[in-house]
């Protein structure tokens, strides 16, 4: 999907040809320091930031940019008061955890509740519905009217992980770290008046 | 010619870069009220009736309506100093208490760096970051963040927000309720907060005295060590070390300077030999000659051919002049024997007296000597003793030499010397161990929490 930088516009690419399917709110103005075109690395790889899904909740709203690598790849950006996660898509299937099958079923899910994944262990902290309600920029998939659970897990370390089931849909995993602008390297961040701007080294 | 129908127009000037601070009207009392984190804020506290507006909704609804007339923060919202080299902007303040101590936190924002804490427990202020990951167990009941080990402090306690003012990136609310649990280690503490079924760890870290006061240009805070916070590291800590080090090398002087001046000089001798049970004896040794000032002399008798028998030595110093005498007594004695654990020996047929600050003046010294035999050894065997000392069976007799020297410098006057060098030191030990366990003591409450920041 592609939301028009102009007229917020959302054209969707379907096996039929682009489809326009309807117009998608304007994100709103946030002091996030970043923004369509910031570039950064995670380790050799660099990527751009391509696309921005604006989540909400009860209790707070957060950012998920779209990251397109150097290679061709994606990844997700994750922005949520002031941390982010680098995160990339993996297999359900992979993960060792009842909270996959409790998203299925749509059964309550316990901070604290265990997973394991590639041999690491983490742990819920946060547990919340979510729906979109805006987005710029290029999307894999149809943002407009999205509302799903979603599954934030911390490690031990810098790992970090999420699971998230939109409605009728599969269950979606992603898994990365967390990361500071200064570790990946964040260039073309916006400007604020009155606060330096970081020198990070790209 | 046709360059200056068609020169560009000269390339416009860059927009200036947005704002980070939104003002807007406050729904209750029309006041101004600025957002600085306009999208990741959820609740804001009008600073001018209290009332909290609903940050997430387009058109601020009033989610609790208040009247009052606020106090303001130390700290003003809007305050933008740097600290541990990020500049932080004051964007929240609230008051928390954990019903016995108060303190303040302020919440703090850098567009770049996301959020830190400034929490004000009156005394001193601590940088506070939410940590992105979880703890280790670690060290013996602790945990372990980075390789840094944490010990746990004190029980989980409650705590309740008592007040609050600006904008927070939760549904903040006064009476709000989490729990707590502490861990530390000198300069920082983990604090772990479970409450709305979520759990957060944040770590602390001690800033210096003045530190957060000069950034924001408040008054600073007063020094004292009464009621020293759960991670706040001894003061007395390097100055111990110190002290120690002082003391040790003092010490180790005195004894190098004491060995070289106290060196002994010998200023007379004599023998005798006594009768075992037999006539008490006198010997007389004239003309012992110190010199002006006071001396120590050392008086030590040599008998160690003693077997299961003592010699007991009565002295008398006399000065020739004044005829004032010092007295004193030694025993030399020396037991041997068999018993069910083997062969057993014991006593000093060496003993030595000690006689300090003598003036100087010339001296003679008495000593009155009598030997006894002890036959509580039932091993005792009289002939092999008398066969060694060749009495032939009549009676027997013991050699003893009496030796008198001077100078030296008495034990006792470097025992003195040692407590003076050590006094520090210790000083500073008890001084070390009071903060330690001030800072360990439960806290108990005080009711200067709230204005013992205000200085002057």
């Amino acid at each position: 999907m592609k939301v028009c930088d102009y007229c917020h516009s959302a054209v969707l690419r379907t096996d039929a040809g682009l489809q326009a399917v309807g117009t998608i709110a304007e994100v709103p103005d946030d002091v996030s320091p970043l923004q369509l075109g910031v570039r950064g690395r995670d380790g050799a790889r660099g990527f751009e930031l391509i696309g921005r899904v604006r989540w909400r909740y009860a209790d707070g709203a957060w950012n998920e940019w779209l990251a397109l690598f150097d290679d061709g790849s994606t990844g997700w950006l994750s922005e949520s008061s002031g941390h982010y996660m680098l995160l990339r898509q993996i297999d359900p299937a992979i993960i060792r955890s009842p909270i996959v099958e409790q998203m299925r079923g749509n059964y309550d899910i316990l901070p604290g509740t265990q997973a394991t994944i590639d041999g690491l262990d983490y742990w819920a902290n946060d547990v919340k519905t979510v729906s979109c309600v805006a987005s710029e920029g290029e999307l894999p998939f149809n943002s407009l009217g999205l509302s799903a659970r979603s599954v934030d897990l911390m490690a031990a370390d810098e790992h970090c992980a999420s699971i998230q089931k939109a409605k009728g849909e599969l269950v979606e995993a992603y898994a990365g770290r967390y990361v500071t602008l200064a570790q990946i390297g964040a260039t073309g961040l916006r400007a604020f008046e009155d606060w330096p701007m970081p020198a990070y080294r790209a | 010619m046709t360059d200056a129908v068609t020169s560009p127009a000269p390339p416009s000037p860059p927009a200036p870069p947005p704002s980070s601070v939104r003002p807007v009207n406050c729904p209750n009392c029309g006041g101004t009220v600025n957002i600085r984190v306009a999208g990741t804020t959820v609740n804001v506290i009008c600073e001018h009736c209290g009332s909290t507006l609903d940050a997430t909704s387009p058109d601020l609804q009033v989610i609790a309506k208040a009247d009052s007339a606020l106090r303001r923060p130390q700290i003003a919202l809007g305050s933008r100093a740097p600290l541990r080299g990020t500049t932080w902007e004051v964007v929240g303040y609230m008051e928390r208490t954990d019903t016995e101590v108060s303190w303040g936190e302020y919440l703090l924002f850098n567009p770049y760096e996301g959020y830190a804490f400034l929490v004000d427990d009156g005394r001193r202020f601590s940088l506070g970051r939410l940590l992105d990951r979880l703890p280790k167990s670690g060290g013996l009941y602790g945990l372990a963040v980075d390789d840094t080990n944490f010990s746990p402090f004190g029980v989980p306690y409650g705590v309740q927000v008592t007040f609050v003012v600006g904008e927070f990136y939760w549904r903040v609310a006064v009476g709000e309720a989490v729990r707590e649990t502490d861990y530390v280690t000198p300069g920082t503490m983990l604090a772990c907060e479970d409450g709305q079924g979520e759990r957060t760890w944040t770590r602390l870290d001690l800033l210096d005295w003045g530190e957060a006061e000069s950034a924001f240009g408040i008054p600073n805070r007063r020094r004292n060590y009464d009621r020293p916070a759960p991670h706040e590291p001894s003061p007395y800590k390097a100055r111990l070390f110190e002290a120690w080090v002082i003391g040790g090398i003092a010490a180790v002087t005195l004894f190098l300077v004491s060995g070289m001046a106290g060196s002994q000089q010998r200023i007379a001798s004599a023998n005798a030999d006594v009768v075992l049970d037999g006539a008490e004896k006198t010997l007389v040794i004239k003309d012992v000659v110190l010199p002006p000032g006071n001396s120590r002399v050392a008086i030590d008798a040599d008998a160690s051919t003693l077997d299961n028998s003592w010699v007991d030595l009565d002295y008398s110093l006399t000065d020739q002049k004044t005829q004032d005498s010092v007295d004193s007594y030694g025993t030399a004695e020396r037991y041997s024997g068999y018993d069910s654990d083997g062969s057993w020996s014991e006593g000093d047929p060496r003993p030595d007296v000690t006689l300090s600050s003598i003036p100087g003046g010339r001296y003679d010294l008495v000593v009155t000597l009598s030997a006894h035999k002890w036959t509580g050894a039932s091993s005792y065997t009289p002939t092999a003793s008398g066969d060694f000392f060749g009495g032939g069976g009549g009676q027997q007799s013991v050699p003893v030499t009496v030796t008198v020297d001077r100078g030296g410098i008495f034990g006792g006057n470097i025992l003195l010397g040692l407590l003076v060098i050590l006094a520090w030191p210790v000083i500073v030990l008890f001084q070390h161990l009071g903060f330690e366990k001030r800072r360990k003591a439960p806290i108990t409450g005080s009711d200067d929490d709230d204005d013992s920041g205000d200085d002057e």
